[in-house]
C-alpha cells in the first residue's frame, strides 16, 4: 500500500502477509545517527538493523497501541504491549510525519480499525539526485537547480527596457571613444606645435578640437546619466511591486514567525541594492572594459614596449580583487546581519513602547540597543577597513606601473628616442586605464551586496504559500453556507496539534458559539475556516466542496470577519467601511452603517463619513471602531460570518449596541462566534465547547446548561462567580 | 494558595527513575509507581539539566527536579539519557565545511552522536547565540545542533565558523 523507501530484497523475503509500510529511521535507539528499518504488515512489526539483522519483532495481536511521541528536535515511536510501552524507533524531527503515520497505523491495526491512508502530506520530499530535503509545496530541488542563478534572474528584470538601456550603450560607446580624444590632442600639440614651434593657427584650431570633444563628451553623459536614472527608477519600481506582491501571496504562517518590520528594509533597501548593481554596475562594467580594451589599442599603437610596462601590475591587481571578493561577500552578510538584529530591536521596543514605558525600562532598552549598536559599529569597522586597505593597495600597484613608463619612457625622451607628446600621452592613457582597475573592486563591492540583496529577495520570492491556490479551483458562485468539519487536526507545529479529530456539521444559517478556556483552540478553529492555514489532517467543506478545491479569493468573498483588535486602515471612515467593495455608493455605505449602530456617531463627527482615522483608528474609542467593523462586514454581505471577541473590549452599554448590530448582521448567514462572556452566545443555535483542542459538548445554552457536571455548565458558573464577585467590588 | 499553584520541587528522596523493559523512562513517586513519564526542560537554554518538570504521560506535573546532580548517580544516568532522546541536540566536535550553495546553506557536521548535515535557507533565522559562545543551529526541518562554544573548536572550524558569525 504506502511505502516510503524501498526494503531491501533480502528483508522483504522475511515478511509474511501484507506489507503496508516501510520506512528508514535516521537515528538508532541509543540515539546517535543512523539508520534502522521498519517495516509494517498486516500481522506483524519488524526491525532491522541497517546490515539487515532483526532487532525487534512483535506480531500486531500482542499491540495496544502505538504513539509517536514528538520530543525537540526529533521523536520516539513506541508501541503498548500487553505487557509494558516499549520504543521502536527514534527519529529526528524531518521524519516526524511519516512516523506519526505509522503510530496511527499500527494503532489502527492493533485495534483492527479501519487503515488511514498516508497523504502526501506525510511523506518528507528529497531531491532524488542529492538527497537533501526539498522545500515544503516545490518539487523543485535548490541545490540541483542551476536556472536559479540570481544575476540572471535579476538582469530579467531589465528586460522591458531593452531599446532604452540599447540607447544607453551606444551613448556609452561613444563617450568612451571621444574620451580617448583629448590625450591624443593633447600629444599632438606637443609634438607638433608646441615643440616644432609652429607659430601659424594649428595651435587654436586643436585648441577648438578639444572644446569641442570636451562639450560632446558633456552632453553625451548627461543623457546617458538620464536614461540610467529612468530606466533604474522604474526597474526599482518593478521589483519593489514583486516583493511585496510575495509578500501578500504568502500565508499567515509565514509572518507568524517572522517580525514584520524587517520586511519594510527588505523591500526597500534590497531592491535599491539591486537596481544600483543592474543600472550602474552593469554600464560600469560594459564601460570601463570596452575603455580599457581601447586604451590598451592606442598605447600600444603609439609604443608597444612601453605599453607593455603597464600591464605588469594588472595581474597582481586581478589576483588581489579574486582573493578579497569571497571574503567580501560574507562580510556583508554579516554586516547586513547585525543591521537587521539592530532594525528588528528598535522596531520591537517601538512597537512595545507602552509596555517599555510602563515598567521604566527605558534605560535597558538603551543598553540593548546599544550592543546592538557595538556589533554594527564593529561589523562596518571590519568591512570599511577592508576597502581602506584595497584603495591604497591598488593604487601603489599601479602607482609601480606609472613609475616604470616615466623612467623607462624619460630614459627615451632624454636619448631621443622618443618624443615627449608621446610619454604625455602615455602617462595620461595609463592614468585612465588605472582608474577603472581600481574601480573593479568598488564593482566587486556592488555586485556582492547585489547578490546577498538579491538572494533574500528571491527567498521571499520563492518561498511557496503554505496554503497553496487550488490547481482547478472549483467555481463557487454564491453558496448557500453550510461547513462541515471532516476529521480536522491541526497544529501550528505540526508534531503538537492544537486542534484533534474535530467532527461538525454546521447548516446553512446556523449560529455557532464557540466556546472553551484560553488555548482549547477557538481561534484555530475560525482561522481554518477562513483557510489563514491548511489543516494537517482531514478536510473542511463548504457546501460539500474542499476549502482546498476554492480559490482564496473566492472563499474571502463569501466570509467576513470581525475581530476583537479592529484593524482601520489609514484613510476616510467611507473607505475603511468600503474596503472590501471599493465602489460602493454613498447610500450602501450609509446603510451598512446604519445596520451596524455606526450611523448615528459617524454622522455626528464633524467630517462625518470623511472623517480620517489616523494609523490604527486612534481618534475613535474601541465600540465605534468595532461598529465601523461591523459595517465593513454588513457592506461585504458573505454567507459565512466570524466573531471572534468582537465585544470583548467594550463597556456594557456599548456592548449592547454591537450585540444589537450583530444580531442584525448574522440574520441568514452561518456564523460561528467567540465570545468571552459566555452571556453573549445565549442566542446561538448550538454552543460548540473545545477543549484541549477537543468538541466536548455540542448544544444549546439551555441543552448544555441542564448538564448537571457538563463542561458549559462548569464555565458558566465559574463565570457568574466571577462576576459577582466583581459586583461586589464595584 | 499553596497546592495547585505552588511549583512542587522534588526532594531527591521522593523520586526513583529506572528503564522499564521497553526502554521507556518509569519511577517510582511519592511511592506510587508510574509505568511511563515525560521529562521536560523548563530552561532547555540556559539551565540543560536543572530544573526538570517530570511529567505523567497525560501532561501532569508531578513535580520538578532542582537540579539532577542532587538525585543517585543512578537515576541521574537515566534522566540525562531521557533527556538526550527527548532533547535531540547533537554537540558539535567540528565543523567541517560550511558551504553556500544556490541558496541554501550547507552544514557539514561531526557530531557527539555522528555525522550529520544540516540545511539552511539563510544564517539569520537560523543560528540562536543564546549567551555565551553558545550557538545552536536549527535546520529548514528543525534538526537541531548544538556548538557549546565554538572558541574551544579547532582551528579549521573556526575559520569555517568566523566567515558567517
Amino acid at each position: 500500500m504506502s511505502i516510503m523507501d524501498q526494503l531491501p530484497e533480502q528483508l522483504r523475503k522475511q515478511m509474511t502477509g501484507e506489507l503496508l509500510l516501510s520506512v528508514k529511521t535516521d537515528l538508532l535507539p541509543d540515539g546517535r545517527f543512523g539508520e534502522q528499518w521498519l517495516a509494517v504488515t498486516d500481522r506483524d512489526i519488524r526491525i532491522w538493523q541497517k546490515d539487515g539483522s532483526p532487532a525487534m519483532k512483535f506480531a500486531v495481536s500482542e499491540l495496544k497501541a502505538a504513539r509517536a511521541v514528538g520530543a525537540v528536535g526529533g521523536g520516539t515511536l513506541l508501541v503498548d504491549t500487553l505487557d509494558c510501552p516499549v520504543v521502536i524507533a527514534r527519529y529526528t524531527a524531518a521524519m516526524t510525519p511519516v512516523f506519526n503515520f505509522a503510530a496511527k497505523l499500527i494503532s489502527a491495526l492493533a485495534k483492527s480499525e479501519e487503515l488511514p491512508v498516508l497523504s502526501e502530506r506525510d511523506i518528507p520530499k528529497q531531491c532524488p539526485t542529492c538527497g537533501n530535503p526539498l522545500h515544503e509545496g516545490t518539487n523543485v530541488c535548490q541545490l540541483c537547480m542551476n536556472s536559479g542563478k540570481a544575476a540572471a534572474r535579476m538582469l530579467r528584470y531589465a528586460k522591458p527596457y531593452k531599446g532604452q538601456l540599447a540607447v544607453a550603450a551606444c551613448m556609452l560607446i561613444l563617450t568612451t571613444l571621444v574620451e580617448l580624444v583629448p590625450p591624443y590632442l593633447t600629444k599632438v600639440i606637443i609634438d607638433d606645435v608646441l615643440q616644432a614651434r609652429n607659430l601659424g593657427s594649428t595651435l587654436l584650431f586643436l585648441i577648438l578640437g578639444l572644446g569641442v570633444t570636451t562639450l560632446m563628451l558633456s552632453a553625451m553623459q548627461t543623457v546617458r546619466g538620464y536614461i540610467g536614472v529612468w530606466v533604474g527608477s522604474k526597474l526599482m519600481g518593478d521589483l519593489r511591486k514583486d516583493i511585496y506582491g510575495s509578500l501578500m501571496r504568502l500565508s499567515i504562517s509565514f509572518f507568524d514567525r517572522r517580525q514584520t518590520s524587517q520586511f519594510i528594509g527588505r523591500v526597500n533597501s534590497d531592491s535599491e541594492a539591486m537596481r544600483q548593481f543592474m543600472t550602474d554596475g552593469v554600464v560600469f562594467v560594459c564601460g570601463e572594459s570596452l575603455r580599457i580594451v581601447a586604451i590598451f589599442v592606442i598605447m600600444l599603437s603609439l609604443d608597444w614596449k612601453l605599453s607593455l610596462f603597464a600591464l605588469l601590475p594588472v595581474p597582481v591587481m586581478i589576483a588581489v580583487s579574486m582573493t578579497i571578493w569571497p571574503k567580501i561577500g560574507r562580510r556583508w552578510y554579516q554586516q547586513w546581519r547585525s543591521i537587521f538584529r539592530l532594525n528588528t530591536l528598535v522596531g520591537d521596543s517601538l512597537q512595545g513602547i507602552r509596555v517599555v514605558k510602563a515598567f521604566g525600562r527605558e534605560r535597558e532598552e538603551m543598553t540593548r540597543y546599544a550592543n546592538a549598536n557595538v556589533e554594527v559599529v564593529r561589523n562596518n569597522i571590519r568591512m570599511e577597513g577592508l576597502w581602506q586597505f584595497m584603495f591604497p593597495a591598488f593604487n601603489f600597484i599601479a602607482g609601480i606601473g606609472t613609475l616604470l613608463i616615466w623612467f623607462n619612457g624619460g630614459n627615451k625622451v632624454l636619448h631621443e628616442d622618443m618624443q615627449l607628446g608621446v610619454l604625455m600621452a602615455l602617462v595620461a592613457y595609463l592614468g585612465m586605464l588605472f582608474g577603472p582597475l581600481q574601480w573593479v573592486s568598488q564593482m566587486i563591492n556592488w555586485a556582492s551586496n547585489a547578490m546577498a540583496a538579491a538572494h533574500r529577495v528571491f527567498e521571499i520570492m520563492d518561498t511557496p504559500s503554505e496554503v497553496p491556490e487550488a490547481n482547478r479551483p472549483v467555481p463557487l458562485g454564491t453558496i448557500q453556507g453550510m461547513v462541515r468539519f471532516d476529521k480536522v487536526t491541526y497544529g501550528y507545529e505540526k508534531h503538537h496539534p492544537v486542534l484533534k479529530e474535530i467532527d461538525l456539521q454546521v447548516k446553512q444559517g446556523e449560529m455557532i458559539g464557540l466556546v472553551g478556556h484560553s488555548g482549547a483552540g477557538k481561534s484555530t478553529f475560525i482561522n481554518l475556516i477562513c483557510r489563514f492555514y491548511d489543516t494537517d489532517e482531514g478536510d473542511i467543506y463548504i457546501d460539500g466542496i474542499s476549502i482546498r478545491q476554492i480559490s482564496q479569493s473566492d472563499l474571502r468573498k463569501q466570509i467576513g470577519v470581525v475581530l476583537q483588535e479592529t484593524f482601520l486602515f489609514d484613510g476616510s471612515i467611507a473607505d475603511n467601511i468600503a474596503y472590501s467593495k471599493p465602489d460602493a455608493s454613498p447610500e450602501e455605505i450609509m446603510r451598512a452603517a446604519k445596520i451596524a449602530n455606526a450611523h448615528e456617531f459617524i454622522v455626528r463627527l464633524p467630517d462625518g463619513y470623511d472623517t480620517r482615522v489616523g494609523e490604527r483608528g486612534h481618534k475613535l474609542s474601541g465600540g465605534e471602531k468595532q461598529r465601523v467593523a461591523i459595517a465593513r462586514a454588513i457592506i461585504h454581505d458573505p454567507r459565512i460570518l466570524i466573531l471572534d471577541e468582537a465585544t470583548a473590549s467594550v463597556d456594557t452599554e456599548t456592548e449592547q449596541q454591537i450585540q444589537e448590530a450583530i444580531s442584525r448582521l448574522i440574520q441568514g448567514r452561518t456564523t460561528f462566534a467567540i465570545a468571552h462572556r459566555l452571556s453573549t452566545l445565549r442566542n446561538a443555535d448550538r454552543l460548540v465547547v473545545l477543549d484541549h483542542g477537543k468538541i466536548v459538548e455540542v448544544g444549546t445554552h439551555e441543552e448544555l446548561l441542564g448538564k448537571e457536571k457538563g463542561f458549559y455548565r462548569k464555565l458558566v458558573d465559574a463565570q457568574k462567580e466571577l462576576s459577582q464577585i466583581k459586583g461586589v467590588e464595584g | 494558595m499553596s497546592g495547585r499553584y505552588d511549583i512542587r520541587l522534588f526532594k531527591p528522596e521522593e523520586i526513583y527513575f529506572s528503564r522499564g523493559k521497553g526502554g521507556v523512562l518509569q519511577g517510582v513517586v511519592d511511592g506510587k509507581p508510574y509505568e511511563e513519564l515525560v521529562i521536560f526542560r523548563t530552561f532547555p537554554f540556559r539551565y540543560a539539566s536543572e530544573y526538570i518538570s517530570v511529567r505523567t504521560t497525560g501532561g501532569e506535573e508531578l513535580g520538578i527536579i532542582r537540579d539532577i546532580a542532587e538525585l543517585s548517580a543512578e537515576c541521574a544516568a537515566e534522566l540525562d539519557k531521557e533527556l538526550q532522546f527527548r532533547y535531540f541536540l547533537p554537540k558539535v566536535h567540528r565543523v567541517a565545511s560550511v558551504k553556500f550553495k544556490s541558496d541554501l546553506w550547507i552544514w557539514e557536521l561531526e557530531t557527539h552522536l555522528g555525522e550529520t548535515r544540516l540545511t539552511m535557507r539563510n544564517l539569520h533565522e537560523h543560528l540562536q547565540f543564546p549567551g555565551g559562545n553558545r550557538i545552536v543551529l536549527t535546520d529548514m526541518h528543525g534538526k537541531r545542533c548544538e556548538i557549546t562554544d565554538w572558541h574551544i573548536l579547532d582551528a579549521h572550524s573556526r575559520r569555517q565558523l568566523e566567515d558567517v558569525l
